[in-house]
C-alpha cells in the first residue's frame, strides 16, 4: 500500500496532531444510562419515552430528561434521515479538489456554499478538498462547473468520480451543529 | 431508477421529522393540519419505500471514533461487486462506494488513531482478493456534513422495523 507518497505517514500523523478538531476540546460525560438510551433510539427513534423507560427499568422523566441534555450538549439528535432519492436526487459525484494559490479552507468554505455540495472535507493526501456533490441529472453537471465552480478562486484541479452503486452507508456518528 | 412521487405533504413530513423524529404523530398532524392516521399512515409509507429512516445520531464526543477517513481502492474491474461487498462486510467501515473514476471503490470510516486506518486498509483490504491498489486519505476538517440525506440501504430498512 502507498500511503499517499507525498506526505507520507508521520507528516500525517504532525498534521492531525496539529489540528485537534474543535469539539474535542470540551468532553460531555456519557454514563451507561445515556448509552443505553441511545441504543434504544437507534433501534427505534419514533419509540416515545414511556416505551424506552419500561425497557430499560427507568421512568418516562429519566428518559425525557437524559435525551434533553445530550441534545442540548449537541450530542445527539434523533432525526429522520431521508434517500437522496427522495429529494430527485439521482446523481451523485465524488470531486476531489486540488487548491492552488489560497488556503483551501478558503476554497473549502466557497465551495460549501453551494447547495449542491452536501459534503466537503479537508484531507490529507494528494488533493486538498474532498467533497460529495448531488444532483438531479446529469445536464445540471455543466451549470455546476461552468457557473458555480468557475467562478471559485484556487481550483487547480477537478477530479470526478461518479458514484455508480452505494453498497453500505451507514453512519450514525456525525458531527452536530447547534440548533437555530 | 424511477423517482419517486412525493407530494406537498410528504416533503413537509420529512422536514419536520429531520429536524426531529421525537414529535409525536399527534403534533405533527396539528401543525400540518391532518389527522393523526393521515401522519402514520404516510410515515410508514415512507419508511416502507425506503425514503426515510429513523436514526440517532451522536457527536464525536461520545463516539471516540471522530476521525473520517477514505480509502480509495482500485480492485480488477470483474471483481468489482465482490470486493466492495467484501469491503462492506467489515464492521469498522461506515460506507462503501462503487465509483467510476480514478478509483472503483471508496470506502469511509472512523477511526481513533491512525494505525487502525493502516490496519484496516493494509491488512484487511489490500489482502481481499482482486484489491491491487489501496490509498487513504483523512479529513482533518469537515467543512459541510449533512447528516440527514442519506442512502438508505435495505440493511437500515430492517433495522428500523424493530
Amino acid at each position: 500500500m502507498r500511503l499517499t507518497p507525498e506526505r507520507p505517514v508521520r507528516k500525517q500523523l504532525a498534521q492531525l496532531r496539529a489540528k485537534p478538531p474543535a469539539d474535542m476540546t470540551q468532553r460531555f460525560n456519557f454514563d451507561a444510562t445515556d448509552v443505553n438510551i441511545v441504543e434504544q433510539l437507534r433501534l427505534n427513534g419514533r419509540a416515545n419515552n414511556q416505551q424506552i423507560a419500561e425497557r430499560l427499568g427507568l421512568t418516562a422523566t429519566t428518559v425525557s430528561t437524559r435525551i434533553k441534555r445530550m441534545e442540548d450538549a449537541n450530542q445527539l439528535r434523533v432525526v429522520a434521515v431521508s434517500d437522496f432519492t427522495a429529494h430527485g436526487f439521482n446523481f451523485l459525484l465524488r470531486i476531489s479538489v486540488e487548491v492552488d494559490g489560497r488556503a483551501a479552507s478558503e476554497v473549502a468554505h466557497e465551495l460549501a456554499e453551494l447547495p449542491q455540495v452536501f459534503a466537503a472535507h479537508i484531507v490529507t493526501g494528494r488533493y486538498d478538498i474532498d467533497m460529495l456533490v448531488a444532483l438531479h441529472d446529469f445536464d445540471d453537471l455543466s451549470t455546476l462547473l461552468l457557473d458555480k465552480f468557475s467562478t471559485v478562486r484556487g481550483i487547480r484541479s477537478l477530479t470526478p468520480a461518479i458514484v455508480v452503486d452505494i453498497i453500505k452507508y451507514q453512519f450514525d456518528v456525525a458531527p452536530i451543529e447547534g440548533r437555530d | 431508477m424511477p423517482a419517486p412521487i412525493l407530494d406537498a405533504l410528504d416533503r413537509q413530513l420529512i422536514d419536520l421529522l429531520s429536524c426531529d423524529a421525537r414529535v409525536s404523530n399527534r403534533k405533527i398532524a396539528v401543525e400540518l393540519g391532518v389527522t393523526e392516521g393521515t401522519v402514520r399512515g404516510r410515515i410508514k409509507r415512507l419508511q416502507q419505500d425506503g425514503l426515510i429512516a429513523f436514526t440517532a445520531v451522536t457527536g464525536f464526543e461520545m463516539a471516540r471514533k471522530s476521525r473520517l477517513s477514505f480509502i480509495n481502492v482500485q480492485a480488477n474491474v470483474d471483481k468489482v461487486r465482490d470486493v466492495a461487498r467484501a469491503i462492506s462486510g467489515l464492521p469498522e467501515i461506515n460506507a462503501v462506494l462503487i465509483t467510476m473514476g480514478q478509483f472503483n471503490i471508496t470506502a469511509m470510516c472512523l477511526i481513533e488513531e491512525l494505525d487502525a486506518l493502516v490496519e484496516i486498509a493494509q491488512d484487511q483490504i489490500l489482502t481481499i482478493e482482486g484489491v491491487h491498489h489501496v490509498e487513504t486519505s483523512i479529513a482533518v476538517k469537515t467543512v459541510k456534513y449533512n447528516a440527514r440525506m442519506a442512502k438508505i440501504t435495505p440493511q437500515a430498512m430492517i433495522q428500523d422495523g424493530n
